[in-house]
């Protein structure tokens, strides 16, 4: 694997100034989470070669190189605006070089369906007094600040918060592009639930209550993918299991009894298990 | 509606509650298509055997996973299905933990779970929501979707149960990992006064107060640009300096945001620091007065541009 990019210095994304008030704190950007997920290569089946994506124009059916290619909005169908690249960008240029604080509200208020990319914001040389005067001032108040910051091509909305002594932004959402739980039509029982079967919820909720780790939990599928790419490199023939049973009895009540009572006698819950077993 | 994504249940103890998976955002962004400049044509992206040189259909397409000596391995659906030991279509809950133990760096994309219309499903989906919501906690569940197994945080919003997948903790960094060190004390009577300017800047958050800007800005140009009219492009912007004295900075701030609130303190943050992005959303009123103030010779005549540059020039 290409563990190795890890462990090469972080390079800023982006550098600029966090401003709030006549105050501007110089930073740097950098990336928070990157994803580990594995990338599969598009194949031929018939031939197992690598696939490749073509540019073809739909009037020519030819291929067409990258530098006759220009951004189109359509207005309606089959009608284009054509936009030049310094076009499209103009809106996040008319932003600057800020991320400029409109407001600070108090960080229970957010709703985390808003959040969107993490990003952590280190200060410039210089800005060291300033960066942490801004960081204190929010770790005291427990304010998170909300301002608006282009990145590359699009203007974005952030949240700017404190954690673990550094500040950090994450892009929002903008409220339209959250649905509402109005939106999807829930279907609503027809019977209230019970306070027995909310009593023996509860109770199986609890047995299951644990304090939160990411590091419980392990990303075992991944782990598992590469077995398995390791196995058929080797010429091993590869047997896929057979589904598993649900549970297909709907009495609520007993199938609850019995969770609970199962919860009981397992006492270590299954995230910490692994926990162990892996470090053993 | 939006379409649901996947269907499965969600699993909690010995019970199965059917479930369907929507996205709980949609997308507003604003889209370009890519054309063939001289005929304006679309271009297509078309999926082409390296081998044949020819279009591969769709169903003739496999996932391959290539090797550090860059061998390719192809995998079949049904050996990539061997890495999903229970080749499950639940969601599994394996614990429940306090919302606030989360760090929304975790957090990626939020989806709802609805439940199917049968009554044992509805019936046990509200028992789950309402325990949820009463214990104010949250569910970490695994589920595999596509070729992925996400962690996921299960919880309420509103009538509903929503999921957001997360990354796992080898996923996302520290502030050490970036090189974010050695952040030094700050002064007591620094933060004092920073403290009393982001309190006076407080608001109860309501996300219907901000609209995204970028979005009307970008279509008013794209409408300019089919008018055939002519679209400025702004200079690409400089970063503004560190202010040289933080304490005088943050004083000014707050005696500002006391006389003249929110919109005078935005302005003269524009106009001293000499910021055009800033002075730019500013009304024109309020530059033509700033720059009398400044005894910048200025008319009402002038354009927006000119007066911004008249006010950086000075």
């Amino acid at each position: 694997m290409r563990e190795n990019q890890e462990f090469m210095a972080a390079r800023s994304l982006w550098n600029g100034a966090i401003r709030f008030g006549l105050v501007n704190v110089p930073i740097k950007v950098y990336g928070a989470a990157s994803s580990k997920q594995i990338r599969f290569r598009e194949m031929h089946i018939t031939d197992a070669a690598p696939l490749e994506h073509r540019r073809v124009c739909a009037k020519e059916d030819k291929e067409v190189p990258y530098d006759e290619v220009v951004r189109g909005y359509e207005t309606s169908p089959g009608r284009y605006v054509v936009m030049t690249k310094d076009e499209i960008q103009a809106p996040a240029r008319e932003r600057g070089k800020t991320i400029d604080l409109e407001d600070f509200v108090p960080a229970d208020q957010i709703d985390p369906i808003y959040f969107d990319t993490p990003y952590w914001l280190g200060p410039q040389q210089d800005a060291d007094e300033a960066y942490s005067v801004l960081l204190a001032a929010l770790e005291k108040t427990g304010l998170v600040g909300i301002g608006r910051f282009a990145l590359r091509t699009r203007e974005q909305l952030v949240a700017l918060y404190p954690v673990d002594g550094a500040l950090r932004i994450s892009t929002m959402r903008f409220h339209d592009e959250v649905v509402d739980d109005d939106d999807l039509d829930l279907p609503q029982p027809s019977k209230k639930v019970t306070d027995r079967e909310a009593k023996m919820a509860d109770a199986l909720v609890s047995s299951l209550q644990t304090e939160f780790d990411p590091s419980d939990y392990d990303d075992t599928y991944r782990e598992r993918v590469l077995e398995v790419v390791e196995a058929k490199a080797q010429g091993k023939q590869i047997v896929a299991p057979a589904a598993a049973e649900d549970s297909t009895s709907t009495d609520l009540m007993a199938l609850l009894e019995q969770s609970v009572s199962g919860a009981r006698k397992q006492k270590k819950p299954k995230a910490k298990a692994r926990k162990t077993k892996a470090k053993a | 509606m939006p379409r649901p994504i996947w269907s499965g249940s969600l699993s909690f103890g010995l019970v199965n509650v059917p479930v369907k998976l929507m996205s709980a955002t949609r997308d507003l962004g604003v889209h370009f298509n890519q054309l063939h400049e001289k005929d304006k044509s679309r271009i297509e992206v078309r999926r082409v055997c390296t081998q044949e040189g020819e279009e591969v259909p769709w169903e003739e397409v496999g996932r391959g996973y290539e090797l550090d000596s860059g061998e390719i391995v192809m995998l079949t659906d049904e050996e990539l299905d061997a890495a999903d030991p229970k080749k499950t279509r639940t969601i599994d809950i394996e614990a429940f933990v306090d919302l606030e133990e989360i760090d929304p760096i975790f957090y990626d994309h939020p989806y709802y779970l609805v439940p199917d219309s049968n009554e044992a499903a509805v019936r046990a989906y509200h028992l789950l929501r309402t325990v949820m919501e009463r214990s104010g906690q949250v569910a970490i569940a695994r589920f595999v979707l596509r070729t992925k197994e996400y962690l996921v945080a299960v919880r309420t919003r509103g009538d509903a149960i929503t999921l957001t997948t997360m990354l796992f903790h080898d996923e996302v960094r520290s502030p050490d990992d970036v090189g974010i060190d050695g952040v030094p004390k700050p002064k007591k009577k620094e933060v004092d006064q920073a403290v009393t300017l982001v309190k006076a800047l407080q608001r109860d958050f309501d996300p219907a107060n901000y609209d995204d800007e970028h979005r009307k800005r970008l279509l008013a140009l794209v409408d300019k640009k089919r008018k055939g009219q002519e679209i400025e492009i702004p200079e690409e912007p400089e970063a503004p300096k560190a202010v040289p004295d933080l304490m005088a900075a943050l004083e000014a701030s707050i005696q500002r945001m006391k006389s003249g609130g929110r919109e005078a303190l935005e302005a003269d943050a524009a106009v001293e620091q000499k910021d055009p992005a800033a002075l730019k959303r500013l009304p024109k009123k309020d530059l033509l007065a700033r720059a009398k103030e400044a005894d910048i010779e200025a008319t009402s005549k002038m354009t927006k541009d000119e007066l911004v540059e008249a006010l950086t020039a000075s």
